[in-house]
């Protein structure tokens, strides 16, 4: 069963289209990755979901049904932005929004009890909102979605404006989360984190899902590293190959596959002793990350190659990312000034 | 979880931050100073007259700021996260305005008490002074869901317009009148006229109602003003809340 179906959805601001005609099956019990660049509609996609918007076009169905409200209850929801309730303690800010689900007596302190634990908050439970770190507030933030124990959960950049310790935090915390088996949707435009969590990726661009792909064909042993070099005459190749499984090699590379500290410096000992001259060394470049690159470069080439009108849009794509990217800059002020003050 | 509770817990959840920001201390301290300058004992005992029409105004006035202050509290992106929930739209817009309710008529209910310990009105007993609070407690109301109405998350930026230029058209008797309204080609002014008389019938409960609370005279057809207000209320409310349904939630901010 698909839990959400999106069929042709279009939906535009003030005449600026910002989906255009996205169409999306995210079966029962997966994590999708939605991959995007800010500006793609990754929240605004989100936010149709949630019934907050409504397309201007297209079909969305939720647990296959048309009528949103009707699978309220059976959502969690981590929004993009820190942006809550932050003058309460988090006890009490996890049990009024647990009022706010239908939770009551019992049900709901033991609800607020487990969500605490769970996603590491025991510490900090009656402290203000306002006195936490930005990865705190977003452990609460993934604690509230989880408070109705819901089927699916939406998370919309979950890391965005995390450090890195913080986004470590989540993206473990979110690990955990997925083992509890509820299909999970987020929007991210980190890859890593897509690599981590998804068992399916899309990537969202120029308002449609121009590509999809299961994680698991995209996977490879990790820590490849790739050595070019200049040239390479046939007796270090040889030894090279001689060398280790690991190494494969042609005229101008060498790949490392698993590469370990000591294989890498063998092998360069080897290029050095041949007087090979070694161009660079660096770590192979991620599948999902070359999946990205390839569907967008793609859908670039393909969009040159089209009419006047696709560029036109495209320009008022880019007035909208501007847009975004300007709200975010002074989203990220306002929140550094909050939290210097 | 019936509406009704989700609205309680709404409007107490919205109670408890306006609470904790502290901006209550500004309905305090005005009140304070009301209470100073209007109705504490001078040389010349107060009528009760005098004590409705001066708390009318300034209620009127307070509820302006609380209701700005509370609903703005509403129309901020950390609403998504209660909206996301069961909690629906009508419940969220409530609660709002029953918090806004909740600051208004107890700040009423404060400068009554402060007045009872302090300069009691001698010519006004329990019945009087609820025959005089009726109407301007709900006068206070609808002036709340008229509030509601104007919110940018309720209405759109031309229909909140729209509404306001139709309240100052029914205001413009007390503008247009006299030299001007003389000199205006007698169609324009008959048509002005029908418009004004038209524009202004729904606000006349409000008036009628404040009248109402000064004289605490329900003869005749007076007795039916405050039920004329508390429909006015009902239906302002259902406007808001339909409109909020209806539109696509874009919080400020």
């Amino acid at each position: 069963m698909d839990v959400i179906e999106l069929d042709e959805v279009h939906k535009s601001y003030d005449g600026i289209p910002v989906l255009r005609g996205v169409s999306l099956r995210v079966p029962q019990g997966i994590v999708y990755g939605m991959l995007g660049p800010h500006g793609a509609g990754k929240t605004t996609l989100i936010h149709l979901l949630l019934g907050f918007l409504r397309p201007d076009r297209g079909v969305i169905r939720m647990f296959g049904s048309n009528n949103l409200h009707q699978v309220d209850g059976r959502v969690g929801y981590v929004p993009e932005r820190l942006r809550y309730h932050n003058r309460y303690t988090v006890r009490e800010y996890l049990w009024y929004l647990g009022r706010f689900s239908g939770l009551s007596g019992a049900t709901l302190r033991r609800r607020v009890d487990a969500e605490i634990s769970a996603c590491g908050l025991t510490s900090v439970a009656n402290r203000p909102m306002s006195a936490l770190s930005r990865g705190m507030v977003q452990r609460v933030g993934i604690a509230q979605a989880l408070l109705s124990e819901p089927d699916l959960l939406l998370i919309d950049e979950p890391t965005a404006s995390l450090d890195p310790e913080g986004q470590q935090d989540v993206i473990e915390l979110l690990a955990a989360v997925r083992r509890r088996g509820c299909t999970i949707l987020m929007a991210t435009h980190f890859l890593d984190e897509a690599d981590l969590l998804c068992d399916r990726i899309g990537i969202l661009h120029g308002g449609r899902i121009i590509a999809e792909a299961d994680t698991c064909t995209l996977q490879r042993p990790a820590g490849s590293v790739v050595i070019t070099v200049a040239d390479m005459p046939a007796a270090a190749k040889s030894a090279l190959t001689a060398l280790s499984p690991a190494v494969q090699c042609n005229r101008h590379e060498i790949t490392l596959t698993p590469n370990t500290p000591e294989l890498q410096a063998q092998v360069v000992r080897l290029l050095l002793d041949h007087g090979v001259t070694i161009m660079t060394l660096a770590p192979q470049r991620h599948p999902i990350e070359e999946f990205y690159l390839a569907a967008v470069s793609g859908h670039a080439k393909r969009d040159r190659s089209s009419e006047a009108p696709t560029s036109r849009l495209q320009g008022s794509e880019d007035v909208l990312l501007h847009e975004l990217l300007r709200q975010e800059e002074q989203q990220t002020s306002e929140d550094q000034r909050s939290k210097h003050l | 979880m019936n509406a009704l509770v989700r609205t309680f817990w709404f409007a107490v959840f919205t109670l408890d931050e306006y609470l904790r920001s502290g901006r209550i201390m500004v309905e305090l301290a005005a009140t304070a100073v009301a209470y100073y300058l209007f109705f504490r004992r001078w040389t010349t005992p107060m009528t009760p007259d005098y004590f409705f029409s001066t708390a009318g105004l300034f209620m009127l006035g307070l509820t302006v700021y609380t209701g700005s202050s509370i609903l703005a509290l509403g129309d901020r992106p950390a609403g998504y996260v209660a909206l996301a929930r069961r909690l629906g739209r009508g419940p969220y817009l409530m609660g709002l305005y029953l918090a806004v309710l909740a600051v208004s008529w107890g700040m009423y209910g404060a400068v009554c008490l402060l007045v009872a310990f302090t300069n009691p009105l001698r010519s006004l007993d329990f019945i009087g002074w609820v025959l005089g609070t009726i109407p301007l407690l709900l006068n206070l109301a609808l002036l709340a869901a008229f509030l509601a109405l104007l919110t940018p998350m309720v209405l759109p930026a031309p229909w909140r317009l729209a509404v306001l230029a139709l309240v100052a058209l029914a205001f413009s008797g007390s503008l247009i009148g006299g030299a001007t309204m003389s000199s205006l080609p007698e169609s324009v002014a008959i048509a002005l006229d029908v418009m004004r008389t038209i524009l202004s019938a729904p606000l006349l409960p409000a008036f009628t109602g404040f009248a109402i609370s000064v004289s605490r005279d329900y003869s005749g057809a007076s007795a039916v003003v405050p039920v004329a207000q508390l429909f006015l209320v009902i239906g302002l409310l259902a406007f808001a809340v339909y409109s909020f349904a209806k539109r696509e939630i874009v919080f400020s901010g």
